[in-house]
């Protein structure tokens, strides 16, 4: 196990360092340099800014630098704001992205699971049906497309709920519930496979044989046992989540590293693009490390082969 | 006794028809795979609907943008954000498509459009008519998404098929690849690529292929591995297949079916990231546009012109809808085994 877990760890390492490069590598290619644009500095003044952010250097040094500076966990500067370092900027958005996160895993597990379960055990009946639909809505229907119509009809047309901004719970509502979407119909439609096929096997049968109540084998024999293999859909999850988090983000205005990252985007800040791009990275493949060394422990017998979408 | 009163006379009996050659006829025609594949994808209604929704969204963005006389980019301000009338159903007050726009004004009236001019979706800010832009959007939409799964299921199946069939040491090289490649969040490439590249369909294309083979190479690799061990592979080869034979008939043909389900899947994906990227502002540029960049757009004055984000926002849910549930009802037709 041990060795799984340091060769796995390795492996992330050469991921994230494949990552990095490319990054860099990518951002050199882009013609320019950020200060190009401003007639207003003379050749001196121009030489000095590229002096300080060491843009100077040849490539190959810069790329060392750059490494180095990573592996302390440093990301540089942002272009945006005099002064201001890709870290601050991550750290400020760590807050709203990871509670909305939060929140829409804990809401959508929890009626993930009920839908799933209910549907299992009202099995070809019209909840069973109704629960499916919704899964399959849920995951075919884009999040950003779900929280707009949300937006419009519930936050403008009924104004039951504030449209936009994070100033405090009830702004959590319409987003963290339009990413909880995909997460409901993924755990809804895994539980119930699971149910269906635990509720089948002899175990089950010999509980009821035996008088257990209905409840307890419900609960301690079915749900208890169907819920092992959810680990497998964790990777794939979290990952939806990030996705979902850059527009839903944008679209509440809520001051996240998803919105962060979409604004570098359309001012052309690298240095923020570098560095979100490499903390999602190191993000997701730390998940998909988690997920995988969880899977190991409670289940042996898969020990290489990985789940992710 | 009543047993004993009966006699067992010899014209009793009559010999069975013991032709060894009838015997063993069976009455009904035998059906291959394939047929007996949509005989059950054929009973799951949902699987047909999708299947049939997917036709319709075809053959419509194909045909739609010709049904009206303006073109994608003709603009016209003096009749910019008209909200949508369709001739015949302007009568019935409550569908919305009379015209009026949110605010009561018959837009029509104000901004004196000719009486016969009807834009069925209406028009946006530019008064570009909508009904064009939002099938010519769904073409490149769809254009992108097959042409980007066609990619992927080439490499993938390349690239699976020999890692797979040659085993070993190549396995083993090829394999390592895919498993760094496999670490890196596809979104965080493509978003990269798409900066380097400048949006395009092109380039889109080639963004999501980057990452997309993966999933394919590695179902297909799955699929070969444990196929080539049969005994009718081993049969196959001692009667002296060459691999080319052995890979075109044997196993290419018995994998076609997962590649087919993974397939499905993957078109709705693609079609979801050219969205995503169009909605995040790093997709399809104007003046062309596809259904992400005009939910895009739809949704910056979704308060006043709610039909802009409505139209195109319903059209790519139908199309993802129905390709998940043609992606459902293809698996459990096509591969009972892998019921999820």
């Amino acid at each position: 196990m041990l060795r799984y877990i340091t060769q796995r760890i390795l492996y992330m390492l050469l991921t994230l360092l494949i990552i990095a490069t490319i990054t860099f590598f990518l951002m050199k290619l882009l013609p320019g340099s950020p200060f190009n644009n401003q007639d207003k500095l003379t050749e001196t003044q121009r030489y000095a800014l590229n002096e300080k952010y060491g843009l100077n250097d040849p490539v190959p040094v810069q790329y060392i630098n750059y490494i180095t500076k990573l592996a302390q966990g440093d990301l540089g500067y942002t272009f945006q704001f005099d002064g201001r370092t890709v870290n601050s900027l991550i750290v400020n958005g760590m807050g709203p992205s990871a509670t909305v996160g939060f929140e829409a895993l804990l809401f959508g597990t929890i009626v993930g699971l009920l839908l799933g379960i209910l549907a299992a055990l009202r099995h070809n009946t019209f909840l069973d049906y109704g629960a499916m639909v919704i899964a399959v809505f849920g995951i075919a229907i884009p999040s950003f497309v779900f929280a707009g119509l949300l937006q419009y009809y519930v936050g403008v047309k009924l104004g039951w709920l504030p449209v936009a901004f994070w100033n405090g719970p009830e702004y959590h509502i319409m987003p963290a519930f339009s990413l909880s979407v995909g997460v409901i119909a993924t755990v809804a439609r895994f539980m119930r496979t699971e149910m269906l096929e635990i509720l089948g096997t002899d175990y089950i049968l010999m509980a009821r044989s035996k008088g257990v109540s209905k409840s307890a084998v419900i609960f301690k024999h079915s749900v208890r046992n169907s819920l092992i293999p959810i680990v497998t859909i964790l990777g794939p999850m979290a990952i939806g989540l990030i996705t979902g988090s850059l527009v839903i983000e944008n679209i509440f205005a809520i001051p996240g590293i998803g919105e962060q990252f979409v604004k570098a985007i359309t001012v052309n800040d690298y240095p923020v693009i570098m560095g979100t791009t490499i903390f999602y990275s190191f993000l997701i493949v730390s998940i998909i490390l988690i997920v995988d060394i969880l899977y190991g422990i409670i289940d042996p017998r898969i020990r290489v082969a990985g789940g992710k979408s | 006794m009543s047993m004993s009163e009966r006699k067992l006379t010899p014209d009793l009996f009559r010999p069975a028809n013991l032709n060894s050659d009838k015997a063993e006829e069976i009455s009904k025609p035998s059906l291959s795979f394939w047929q007996d594949a949509f005989r059950r994808l054929k009973q799951n209604k949902g699987a047909m609907l999708g299947l049939f929704a997917i036709v319709f969204i075809i053959v419509f963005s194909l045909i739609a943008p010709t049904f009206t006389k303006y073109g994608i980019d003709d603009q016209e301000l003096m009749r910019s954000n008209l909200p949508p009338k369709i001739p015949g159903l302007e009568k019935i007050e409550f569908l919305g498509v009379n015209g009026v726009d949110i605010r009561d004004v018959n837009q029509y009236e104000m901004k004196n459009v000719p009486k016969d001019d009807y834009f069925w979706f209406g028009t946006d800010s530019l008064g570009r008519d909508q009904w064009t832009r939002v099938w010519k959007g769904t073409q490149i939409s769809l254009y992108i998404a097959f042409l980007a799964s066609a990619i992927e299921l080439i490499i993938g199946v390349v690239y699976g098929g020999v890692s797979a069939f040659y085993g070993g040491r190549t396995d083993d090289i090829m394999q390592r690849i895919v498993e760094i490649l496999y670490g890196i969040p596809n979104l965080v490439v493509i978003i990269l690529f798409i900066i380097i590249l400048d949006p395009g369909i092109l380039s889109i294309t080639l963004a999501l292929v980057i990452t997309g083979w993966i999933g394919m190479s590695r179902i297909v690799r799955a699929q070969i591995i444990s196929l080539k061990n049969r005994e009718f592979v081993l049969a196959s080869r001692t009667l002296g297949s060459t691999n080319g034979r052995l890979i075109s008939k044997h196993l290419l043909p018995n994998t076609l079916g997962a590649i087919i389900v993974t397939s499905t899947f993957t078109i709705p994906g693609a079609i979801f990231f050219e969205s995503f990227l169009s909605f995040i502002g790093l997709g399809i540029q104007p003046p062309i546009a596809s259904l992400g960049s005009l939910i895009a757009d739809g949704f910056r004055s979704i308060r006043i012109y709610p039909h802009l984000a409505i139209y195109p926002a319903s059209v790519l849910c139908i199309l993802m809808i129905s390709f998940n549930l043609l992606g459902d009802g293809l698996r459990d037709a096509l591969d009972p085994k892998m019921r999820r």
